[in-house]
């Protein structure tokens, strides 16, 4: 760094503290959100940064001026986070944006308009962001990471703050997903409820009238939190929506919510077409719904296998898991179209040899008895329509539409 | 006035801040701002007052003292009187526009003023003592003392000087008092007087504040000491003066100082130290202990002063052998020796009276002066010493309000004093009980006079005609002083003025000679601290207990039989038990708490120093006592630096807490002897807490004799800051801690923290010192009942480690059932808990007891042992992780419906445990679960490793329902019921094998059952084979209700289930 003098420094950090006063008496939200938004490394705040480090007694500067001593607490926080922040001491930084942030609301409650929503943002998103990477540090060092925690609790505050009446109402949906993030990330994803109820049920929020960005992302989430759930239509619809909404040329975003709507329209077997996996570089379920075309268990089994670790991380495995009775049922569906080539006459009876003998080509080993257990358990779960003649051996089709389409439905029922 | 007075409050901070550093200087000289001052002490140490003045190092103290050393060295040079006194006024209107200027300006003049307090002093003392060269000389001693203690508080501190060194007089009564008393008694006394002992170094730096005080306050502490000492004090000072009387005026009592001395020069050094620590620290909180530390040390200068060179010469080994802790013993005794110096040759004749008359004289200037905060502080002096430091304090006090008060009192006074002193000495020496007498008569004219002070001081004005004149006189003094005065002598009047009586007769010195050498037998005795600590306790009671009986002075104490030196658990336990102490000594924080609010601002800071205050004071007694062993040992000659250091050395925490022991039991007398005097006094307090608290704090910081202590005392002191608003729990949480601090045991210690607990919630967990509370244990047998503990545990109930094995193999092979195993594990647990074992061992019952639970299907249990073992592994003890890893999985599939969870888990698993094959089992068992695929999970079930079989038990019945209902769905028409008892897993306890008909209709009739009670509809076919009527029974299955049903929902916690499946 190159040599900074005293009176540049002070030149530099009077600039910013003239450029906040502005901005807060002309309600100018853009240069103001500016001055907050550290993790954009903006060629602004760097400088002053630097100024702090050398101009050391700021807070002289905050109280000579009544410009700037009425927004005193939040100005020497600021500062004071934005040094850290600049020296790499991010836990510091974070607990002196936190300040710097309560301050600000403090202040942002007593404005009657919203003009600083965008600010507001900025710091939701940026305390968030912070509070990561304190908590990185942290844990790099052996303490306890809970800045993160520090972070959602402080979003909880901001959301109460913005749900009313008022024109801040339209600002909750954005901390809402910033909490979402917080939620997902600490793995305390019952702690979405709450929010989420107020969200849907409160009478003051009119979905349609947030942000289009945060209705994708609140959507994506929830979407996420029904597949967790299990609840694979209402997952489908969020997901769906989020996919439907979400800005075309955002594709890292897309993915993103693709990551969670495939395995979902696959449960309700709904299969995506080859360049969807393509261009959305999503080519883990590509083997996978290659299983599902061809009714090949092997390789069901194989991609599950190989992606063993992403899936249950992504929190997909088990849905995909029990995507192998589809498999079974289109195998099943194979055999029936070969025997009715043969025989028409006797296609709908399956043989469990038959059924065994094509398992094994598939180097799937499982006997007869185990067999027998698949094939109820599909007839029961109405993946196949008959029933299964133990006497026999034999699973006995329906002549109406013996392998019925799931159109969207659930499996299980 | 009330300018002044401020400042010394925000001053008092920064002095508490000082003080420590001083502290620390004296014993480490690591402060910065102190290193020059140490510097300077090691220069001042040669003359005592400097080095107490270092502390303060502000510019302007560098000027003054400058001025100061002069006038310092002038007194030395003997110049005393006129000389002195020039400077001295000079010195007062610099000094108070500093204070009036800034908080920190005044911290500089009373800095510099501490510095060249001595001087001052001395000045202002030879103006004083004009009259009396000699008493001046004491009275200067005392004020460079005083002072310099002051400048250690600094603002408050400066006040708290001229109390110190009105106290100066009183002291010296008050130490001769407690030595008689308690102190003789209990160790704990002086224990604490060491202490102070610690304190009075810092009462040198307080004299130099003195010089400051000196201009303006010199005066009022002057006034207070005459008056203090004789009006609250006449029985103290009685008690007080007949040690400085008898010193000076009887060889006999330098004997007995020598003898005693060691108690009462321990004690009384200590106190004063103390004293001077707490006045300068927080003059109202820490006054308590500050004021027996000032006690203790004006006691010391005066006796010094009063006695003889010969008695000076004897009491600095004394004292440096009390090692007045090594703070005040570097400043102090050095000080203390100066001052005997000057003092002695003058004093040797005059002693007693002519240095009351000095004092007297002096007093009065300083009543002119800003006097009140010397007597401020001097008022929390007296409550933190037993009585004799609070009646010290409480005359300052009054003495401060107003000179002429004081002066007049001190004329009433000081024949009582006088006539106190010397019956005292003459007395004191035959008999005890004759002094006592004196005091008593003394005590209650002097309570009659107490009480009015401390009214006076109470109310803030000061009751008394004379305090009122004084203040009126003196105006700056009297707008600030009253206040103070008033807080500062209820307290001190309270507690002290009948304690002091006590302890003044107890500690006169009078105790007879054959006591003194059966006391010193006794001490030879003790091999260690404890031991040492314990018999004081015992020759404390016994002693007070034949001054009581009348006869202390008939009794054949050479013929006495030596007591066995109790052990020193049973000294705790007694400690323990004794309420009394506990209780006074939240009292006595109590009464400080309440002046400091009054008077000074409730400053955090000063929180802290008490807290720091009162333990150091506890060091310092301790280390006191131990000193007075060693003195009996040691040449009076040692170098008192040396002592101090030695002191420093030996105050251990558990020296401390002794002598926190030794404080309550004074005070418990001090109570009973309270009688008008106390009710005034707790009128006082209470309004005054909070403040006295504060100042308490400061000055116990001052009191901080370790650089560690210190910072152990900050940290706790910053904890409180935080969570506690009230500052009176504080200070019952601070008495508390000092009752408890005697224990030796860790029991006690744990007893200690409960207490602690209870009283101050806000302790943090992490302040526990957990290694030193595990409990070592000693038990041998090899069974134990599990009794879940309510109290700390009894290392003679726990088993050890070798014993734990042994018992561990002895459960698993006993052949006794679950209920007996469970019971025996729990306490193999419990054990191993209290002793904080975590190893393979602690693992291995863990893993044992989990295995025993799941065999029984005790699932709570299961899982308090999993959750452990989860940690313990995680700790990376060895163990069986794979096995219990699988069961954790299955647990989750089995009773957790939540995907995250599972998933969670499942992603948890490290690829080599995806290779074990009980993980891997479990891992199978979770397919067959999520798919339904029943076949395969009872294929499962029999082939389960380790116990997965146990936990798979718990999801057989929802398996087979689940499995019955999809055939019932899926098979057309029947279907077998050998089928279905074979796939679902009914001849997995029967030989599985086929073509066992016997076994075959076994299972099968069990399948049978079974089904019917699920609702199933059974047909048999031409063959006589059982069927399942799949379709009739799609509809009609049920889940029935478990027979074994119980209210809480787990039919494994039921006991007779127990007994039954445990016994088979």
């Amino acid at each position: 760094m190159a040599y900074l003098s005293m009176g540049e420094a002070h030149r530099r950090i009077t600039e910013y503290l003239n450029k906040f006063s502005d901005a807060v008496l002309y309600q100018d939200v853009t240069s103001l959100a500016r001055l907050f938004s550290f993790s954009s490394n903006s060629p602004s705040l760097l400088p002053v940064a630097d100024a702090l480090n050398v101009f050391q007694d700021a807070n002289r500067l905050i109280k000579q001026s009544d410009k700037f001593s009425q927004f005193g607490e939040i100005l020497a926080q600021l500062l004071r986070s934005l040094q850290s922040y600049r020296l790499g001491n991010l836990v510091d930084s974070y607990q002196a944006f936190e300040k710097f942030a309560n301050a600000f609301i403090q202040e942002f409650r007593n404005w009657e308009s919203a003009w600083a929503l965008e600010a507001l943002y900025v710091i939701a998103y940026e305390i968030r962001v912070l509070a990561e990477r304190a908590d990185r540090e942290l844990a790099s060092n052996g303490k306890s990471p809970e800045k993160l925690k520090g972070a959602g609790s402080f979003l909880m505050k901001v959301f109460g703050v913005l749900a009313g009446k008022g024109p801040k109402r339209v600002g909750a949906l954005y901390v809402t997903c910033q909490l979402f993030k917080i939620y997902f990330k600490l793995g305390t994803v019952h702690l979405c409820r709450s929010v989420i109820r107020s969200i849907e049920t409160a009478r003051i929020f009119d979905f349609e009238e947030f942000p289009r960005r945060d209705k994708v992302t609140y959507m994506y989430y929830t979407g996420r939190l029904e597949v967790f759930n299990e609840n694979f239509p209402a997952a489908d619809h969020k997901l769906s929506y989020a996919f439907a909404h979400c800005n075309p040329l955002r594709e890292e975003n897309i993915r993103m919510i693709l990551k969670y709507l495939i395995p979902v329209k696959l449960s309700l077997g709904i299969l995506p077409k080859a360049w969807i996996l393509e261009k959305y570089n999503l080519l883990e379920y590509s083997n996978v719904v290659q299983a599902l075309k061809r009714g090949d268990l092997r390789l069901l089994r194989h991609a599950l296998q190989e992606h063993e670790h992403q899936f249950l991380r992504s929190g997909v495995y088990l849905v995909l898991e029990k995507l192998e009775l589809q498999v079974y049922q289109r195998l099943l569906k194979k055999i029936y179209i070969i025997q009715k080539q043969k025989d028409p006459s006797k296609a709908h009876q399956l043989k469990l040899e038959v059924i065994v003998k094509a398992l094994k080509w598939l180097e799937i080993d499982m006997d007869l008895d185990e067999v027998e257990c698949i094939m109820t358990i599909l007839i029961y779960k109405n993946l196949l329509k008959g029933y299964f003649a133990h006497k026999s051996k034999v699973v006995v089709l329906s002549k109406q539409d013996p392998f019925p389409k799931l159109n969207g439905k659930p499996v299980n029922s | 006035m009330k300018v002044r007075t401020i400042w010394p409050k925000s001053e008092a901070m920064r002095h508490v801040d000082e003080m420590m550093n001083q502290a620390t200087n004296t014993q480490t000289l690591a402060s910065l701002d102190q290193n020059s001052l140490e510097s300077r002490y090691v220069v001042n140490a040669s003359q005592g007052q400097t080095s107490s003045y270092a502390p303060s190092l502000t510019g302007s103290e560098a000027a003054s003292w400058n001025m100061y050393r002069p006038d310092n060295h002038s007194v030395e040079n003997g110049s005393f009187s006129n000389s002195a006194y020039h400077h001295v006024q000079q010195t007062e209107p610099s000094t108070r526009t500093v204070q009036d200027g800034s908080n920190a300006a005044s911290l500089a003049t009373s800095s510099s003023l501490g510095s060249t307090n001595a001087q001052p002093d001395y000045s202002g003392y030879n103006s004083y003592s004009n009259s009396a060269d000699p008493y001046s000389y004491t009275s200067t001693g005392y004020q460079g003392y005083y002072n310099g203690y002051q400048q250690q508080p600094n603002p408050s501190y400066s006040q708290p000087v001229g109390a110190y060194q009105n106290t100066g007089a009183p002291y010296q009564p008050l130490s001769s008092f407690q030595n008689t008393g308690s102190y003789a008694g209990s160790a704990s006394y002086s224990s604490t007087y060491y202490n102070p002992g610690d304190y009075q170094t810092a009462g040198g730096y307080t004299s130099s504040g003195y010089n400051h005080q000196t201009s303006t306050w010199n005066e009022g502490n002057y006034a207070n000491y005459s008056t203090h000492q004789y009006s609250s004090y006449p029985t103290n000072t009685s008690g007080a003066y007949a040690a400085g009387n008898a010193a000076t005026n009887s060889v006999q009592y330098q004997q007995h100082y020598k003898q005693w001395a060691d108690y009462y020069n321990q004690t009384e050094v200590s106190c004063a130290p103390g004293t001077e620590n707490l006045t300068v620290g927080n003059t109202s909180t820490q006054v308590s202990q500050v004021c027996q530390v000032p006690g203790v040390s004006s006691g010391y200068p005066t006796t010094n002063t009063q006695v003889s060179s010969s008695f000076t010469s004897s009491w600095r080994p004394e004292s440096s052998s009390s090692q007045t802790p090594s703070i005040q013993p570097g400043a102090t005794v050095t000080g203390a020796y100066d001052y005997w110096k000057h003092g002695t040759p003058s004093f040797q004749n005059q002693h007693p009276t002519p240095s009351f008359q000095n004092q007297y004289p002096t007093p009065t200037p300083q009543n002119q002066h800003p006097t009140p905060q010397n007597q401020h502080p001097t008022p929390s002096f007296q409550n933190q010493h037993p009585t004799p430091v609070q009646p010290h304090n409480q005359k300052p006090l009054e003495s401060q309000p107003s000179y002429d008060n004081f002066q007049e009192q001190q004329k009433a006074p000081c024949p009582q004093d006088l006539n106190l002193q010397y019956p005292a000495v003459q007395q004191a020496p035959p008999s005890y009980q004759p002094p006592l007498q004196a005091v008593q008569l003394l005590d209650t004219r002097r309570v009659s006079k107490v009480q009015i002070q401390t009214n006076p001081r109470i109310a803030s004005n000061l009751p008394l005609g004379l305090p009122k004149v004084e203040k009126d006189g003196s105006n700056i003094s009297a707008a600030t002083k009253p206040a103070y005065i008033s807080v500062s002598l209820p307290k001190p009047s309270e507690k002290a003025l009948p304690n002091d009586a006590a302890d003044s007769a107890l500690k006169a010195g009078m105790f007879p000679k054959s006591l003194k050498n059966y006391v010193e037998r006794a001490l030879i005795q003790c091999k260690d601290e404890k031991q040492m600590a314990a018999c004081r306790a015992i020759m404390k009671e016994m002693i007070t207990k034949a001054t009581n009986d009348g006869t202390l002075h008939t009794r054949d104490w050479d013929a006495e039989p030596l007591f066995t030196i109790p052990n020193a658990d049973m000294v705790d336990k007694s400690n323990l038990q004794n309420p009394t102490p506990v209780s006074s000594l939240p009292k006595y924080k109590k009464s400080p708490t309440k002046r400091s609010k009054s008077r000074w601002e409730p400053l955090p800071e000063e929180k802290s120093a008490d807290k720091s205050g009162s333990i150091n004071n506890y060091a310092t007694k301790y280390s006191g006592w131990f000193h007075a062993n060693e003195k009996d040992r040691k040449p009076a000659g040692e170098s008192s630096e040396g002592k101090t250091d030695f002191m420093n050395n030996r105050v251990p925490l558990v020296e401390q807490k002794s002598a926190s022991k030794a404080f309550q039991r004074p005070l418990k007398r001090q109570r009973l002897a309270e009688g008008n005097a106390a009710d005034n006094g707790d009128v006082s307090s209470d309004s005054d807490k909070e403040q006295s608290l504060t100042a308490y704090y400061s000055g116990a910081i001052t009191l901080a004799n370790t650089p560690e202590e210190r910072k152990r005392r900050e940290n706790r002191s910053k904890r409180f800051e935080k969570g506690q608003g009230n500052r009176a729990e504080i200070n019952h949480f601070k008495a508390k801690n000092a009752g408890t601090g005697n224990l030796y045991s860790r029991r006690a210690s744990v007893l200690v923290l409960s207490k602690s607990f209870e009283d101050g919630g806000s302790r943090a967990v992490e302040d526990i010192d957990w290694d030193a509370l595990t409990v070592k244990g000693t038990c041998q047998e090899i069974e134990k009942r599990y009794l879940r503990l309510t109290s700390a545990p009894d290392p003679s109930t726990v088993r050890p480690e070798e014993v734990l094995e042994k018992a561990l193999l002895m459960v698993q092979n006993s052949q006794k059932n679950y209920l007996y195993k469970c019971d025996q594990l729990k306490s193999i647990r419990q054990d191993l808990t209290v002793q904080r074992i975590r190893n393979r061992l602690t693992v291995k019952v863990y893993e044992t007891h989990a295995r025993f639970a799941l065999e029984v299907g005790d699932l709570p249990e299961y899982n308090q042992c999993a959750s452990q073992l989860k940690i313990l592994y995680a700790e990376g003890i060895e163990g069986c992780h794979m096995e219990f890893s699988a069961y954790n999985l299955l647990c989750v599939i089995m009773h957790s419906n939540n995907y995250r969870d599972l998933l969670s888990s499942m992603s948890r698993l490290s690829s080599e445990a995806k290779k074990d094959k009980a993980v891997q089992h479990a891992l199978a068992v979770r397919a067959a679960v999520t798919s339904g695929n029943y076949v395969m999970f009872f294929r499962l079930y029999k082939t389960a490793p380790n116990l997965n079989t146990c936990l798979m038990d718990l999801y057989v019945e929802k398996m087979r329902f689940k499995a019955v209902n999809c055939m019932s769905r899926s098979y057309r028409p029947q279907v077998p019921v050998s089928y279905i008892a074979q796939v679902l897993g009914f001849s997995s306890s029967m030989a599985p094998k086929e073509g066992n008909d016997e076994k075959d209709s076994d299972r099968l009739e069990d399948c049978v059952d079974w089904l019917k009670a699920h609702g199933a509809s059974l047909v048999t076919d031409s063959n006589g084979e059982m069927q399942l009527d799949a379709k009739a029974s799609s509809s009609s299955l049920y889940m029935p209700e478990p027979e074994d049903a119980v209210a809480h929902g787990d039919a494994s916690l039921a006991v007779n289930d127990f007994l039954t499946r445990t016994s088979t």
